[in-house]
């Protein structure tokens, strides 16, 4: 347990004044309030600190008492003992029970023992703290809706993960956070969903996008060829003299909306004609024999 | 209406120690939304962790609701823009691994 210099952490000199302490300790809460600052878990503990040092230097019992003590707190208690033993009162009377003692410091603890929360609420009861968490799935474990077990802060718990549910969507799991304070319900849990993708579709939103190489021969003549979709294999007629970057709409053959059962996106082909690299000597002979044609 | 999803704005400004006129104000800047049933005001259990985050700023910051209202909106826009980084964090870390 090291010694708090509540003065340093409220940026206030030893002498500040009540006014000085009230407006000093608003400015920086402003700063820092935990509300203000989403997801900053070192705004939150600057907070507490902040908190921690108004409820001393603000209450001008509990200031004299840090004043008189500071770095020899922890004797605090010794001579407390002394001075009662010479009759001569002390500082017997803090009753600080209630509140969560957890938003203090051991040195406060010691010091002045429990302590109401913020804003001095006493036997309040608080919502427990939302958890946020981060679940990584492959692209293929969110097509169809399923159910996982996860383990959190110690506890498991089971939960659909519904198909279709997209990168960087969060999902809350009401009741399954922090545990309230004096018998305050408990937070909620936030799911963040991280979906990596290593299959050869392109998924935005339902939409899925494929890169598909037909032989040149079949782009020229037409023909029939298998794409694989995310639902197996289908089978697609090319037409006669199909472009380079043509595309092809396959509809329902997308990805699954979200919590809508049985709707599907639209999967989106795009064909790109094989230039064949490597010619045998009769194959070649009949490109140049195309040649004499003069086709365009 | 199913009573257990709903609290009345009474028993919310009673427990919060706040002023009935303070949530109406939230209601006004579509903080929250108010169901009314029978004369009396509701709020849904969905919008207490927002208009309790309000209280909160109200009471231990001393920030008026036209405050509130403008703070709300920038604390979306800052989570927006987390998510976002976060989102795109991720997706470097695909290319990067």
């Amino acid at each position: 347990m090291a010694f708090i210099d509540y003065y340093e952490v409220l940026g206030i000199k030893r002498e500040a004044s009540a006014e000085t302490i009230k407006k000093q300790y608003r400015k920086l809460a402003r700063k820092y309030h935990p509300d203000l600052n989403p997801n900053n878990p070192e705004a939150e503990q600057k907070f507490k600190q902040i908190n921690e040092a108004h409820e001393v230097l603000s209450d001008p019992e509990k200031r004299k008492k840090y004043d008189e003590y500071g770095k020899d707190w922890q004797h605090a208690e010794e001579f407390e003992k002394a001075k009662k033993t010479r009759g001569s009162g002390g500082f017997s009377g803090y009753t600080y029970s209630g509140g969560d003692s957890g938003d203090f410091s051991d040195f406060f603890e010691s010091m002045f023992g429990g302590a109401a929360g913020f804003g001095r609420r006493q036997k309040v009861r608080f919502r427990g703290q939302d958890y946020h968490t981060e679940l990584q799935l492959p692209l293929m474990e969110v097509y169809t809706t399923h159910k996982r077990t996860l383990t959190v802060n110690h506890k498991k718990i089971r939960l659909t993960i519904p198909a279709g549910i997209e990168d960087g969507q969060t999902i809350k799991i009401t009741g399954h956070g922090g545990p309230g304070i004096e018998g305050g319900p408990a937070g909620d849990l936030y799911i963040t969903f991280a979906i990596t993708n290593n299959t050869a579709f392109k998924r935005e939103g339902t939409n899925l996008y494929k890169t598909v190489l037909i032989p040149l021969t079949k782009a020229v003549l037409g023909g029939e060829i298998v794409v694989e979709t995310l639902s197996g294999k289908v089978k697609l007629q090319v037409k006669p003299g199909t472009q380079n970057g043509t595309k092809v709409k396959l509809k329902g053959k997308g990805f699954p909306k979200y919590k809508k059962e049985g709707q599907f996106g639209d999967l989106l082909l795009t064909y790109e004609v094989h230039i064949p690299t490597q010619l045998t000597d009769k194959q070649k002979s009949l490109f140049e024999a195309l040649q004499q044609t003069h086709l365009a | 209406m199913n009573p257990k999803r709903y609290i009345s704005i009474k028993t919310f400004c009673k427990y919060h120690r706040v002023e009935e006129s303070f949530v109406h104000y939230m209601h006004e800047y579509e903080l929250v939304r108010i169901v009314f049933e029978q004369g009396e005001a509701f709020l849904h259990d969905d919008e207490l962790p927002v208009l309790e985050k309000m209280v909160r700023l109200h009471q231990e910051l001393h920030i008026n609701p036209e405050g509130l209202h403008a703070v709300h909106q920038l604390l979306q826009h800052v989570e927006a823009l987390q998510q976002e980084v976060g989102r795109l964090r991720r997706k470097l870390n695909r290319f990067e691994g």
